[in-house]
């Protein structure tokens, strides 16, 4: 990490990253006001940080930033994280219910597979974030969250299974081009 | 797959792996042998082709969100503050001078806005004396544009499919925004001769949704069209130029020529380096001797 704090390369190395950190503000907020200050807010402390030892990982590094710099504006609201029980009953959501052809049409939308993430609870939507879309390995997840591998693990085997249920309109769809 | 218990047992052991495997979390002689069972046990290998679509799925439904240009422009300007002020001690960090910095960044911003955008269009305007209405500040779809075009012809926004078929590309869009991208092909069909080709498409974020991104290019110099719904973008600010009943919102924009309309419900952006207003560019879309008179107005005068 020092070099990266030498001649610009860490602005130039950082900035290759502003998509997904505002893609994970956005997951972590769900406000494009919050989360275009917690991108500012990452990159100022990230930025004063630049010429510290011991970051080998800048993508990483950054994530851990934005989320400890988010942990803290929530805590300053004495709200606290707002992660809900993980084992929280399922949502709404039943496309086995609704008409075969209709869903199988409205899945093949990738759109579709971003709503169906976006309505998972937040603990869940995160690690399909920081693994599916920011492609973390399980040991950097744990550095972002704070949690053992173990823990990330079993997490993301949950949030796959709840999106999983959400895109189950697919199935119907691979039955219907076997027809 | 074969039966008994131990076939069972190994079939059991595989599939509690196969996440690992497609996570990339197994190394040597763990993925080896997955991989060899999968190319036997074809119960197995099922289970894993569902499971990598399903991923696969996931994974490419990405990004969920782009940066604004605008949060790239401040963060831009942060960082090279940074380069600059490396030798001053004690940077605060905190939020409070994110959010000075933040106003600051706006101040610059407004400011390069009118050196960049609208500076060179009154000087042109007393130059040339067009007819067109006041000149106003860049749209936040004309800057995204600009923006774009900037990131793809640096590498940074490599085109998510690549082709020369103006219908492929039409055909790529269909399922991934929400309106109809349709693109001509003058070239073909008038049999003239090839005075651009098109290099492929993207999608881009814009408004919290998709954008459709063109890349064309013209000898050495790249073009780029945007297209989003007129419901997400209407053309605004820059320099206003009726031609053939439509009205385009011409800026300069960091020493590109950008070209925003609307028509029949879409918005497009036209980005080029190309001379004078870039209407060059329109030849991507209008290249027939009938479409000369559209072009025509676009030209100073």
């Amino acid at each position: 990490m020092d070099s990266l704090g030498r001649n610009g390369i860490f602005g130039q190395a950082a900035l290759e990253h502003i998509d997904s950190l505002y893609g994970y503000a956005m997951t972590l907020t769900r406000d494009t006001t919050e989360a275009e200050d917690l991108v500012q807010e990452t990159y100022v402390r990230a930025a004063g940080a630049a010429n510290r030892p011991g970051h080998d990982n800048l993508k990483g590094w950054l994530f851990v930033i934005m989320r400890n710099a988010w942990l803290n504006q929530v805590r300053h609201k004495n709200s606290g994280p707002h992660f809900v029980d993980l084992d929280a009953k399922e949502g709404p959501i039943d496309a086995a219910q609704e008409n075969p052809h209709v869903v199988y049409l409205r899945n093949l939308e990738r759109k579709e597979v971003r709503e169906a993430i976006e309505s998972l609870p937040d603990a869940y939507r995160e690690i399909i974030v920081l693994r599916d879309i920011e492609g973390f390995t399980y040991q950097e997840i744990a550095t972002v969250l704070e949690c053992p591998a173990g823990t990330v693990m079993s997490r993301l085997g949950r949030a796959r299974g709840k999106l999983r249920k959400l895109l189950s309109g697919q199935q119907t769809r691979t039955r219907i081009r076997a027809v | 797959m074969g039966g008994g218990t131990a076939t069972f047992k190994n079939c059991e052991d595989i599939r509690g792996r196969l996440t690992l495997y497609l996570d990339d979390e197994l190394q040597g002689e763990e993925r080896v042998t997955i991989e060899a069972h999968l190319s036997e046990c074809e119960s197995c290998a099922s289970i894993f082709a569902r499971e990598l679509s399903f991923l696969n799925s996931v994974r490419e439904s990405g990004p969920l969100s782009v940066a604004p240009p605008e949060l790239r422009a401040r963060i831009e300007e942060i960082l090279s503050e940074k380069r600059t002020a490396a030798r001053v001690p004690a940077t605060e960090a905190n939020r409070s001078t994110a959010g000075r910095r933040r106003r600051f960044g706006w101040l610059v911003a407004a400011a390069a806005a009118l050196l960049i955008g609208i500076l060179p269009v009154v000087v042109w305007r007393l130059a040339h004396r067009t007819t067109t209405s006041p000149t106003t500040r860049p749209s936040s779809f004309a800057l995204m544009a600009a923006d774009t075009h900037l990131r793809q012809t640096r590498g940074q926004l490599p085109l998510e499919m690549e082709s020369a078929s103006p219908q492929d590309i039409s055909a790529w869009f269909s399922n991934k925004v929400n309106f109809r991208v349709k693109l001509p092909n003058y070239q073909e069909s008038s049999g003239q001769e090839k005075l651009y080709t098109l290099q492929g498409a993207r999608l881009v974020g814009f408004q919290n949704d998709y954008a459709a991104y063109v890349a064309y290019r013209m000898g050495d110099r790249p073009i780029s069209l945007v297209i989003t719904s007129e419901s997400a973008a209407k053309p605004s600010g820059g320099e206003e130029i009726a031609a053939r009943g439509l009205v385009f919102h011409y800026n300069a924009i960091d020493g590109l020529k950008v070209l925003t309309w609307s028509d029949r419900g879409l918005t497009y952006a036209l980005v080029s380096d190309l001379d004078e207003r870039g209407q060059g560019s329109c030849i991507v879309c209008h290249e027939g001797a009938k479409d000369q008179d559209f072009i025509e107005p676009l030209k100073p005068h």
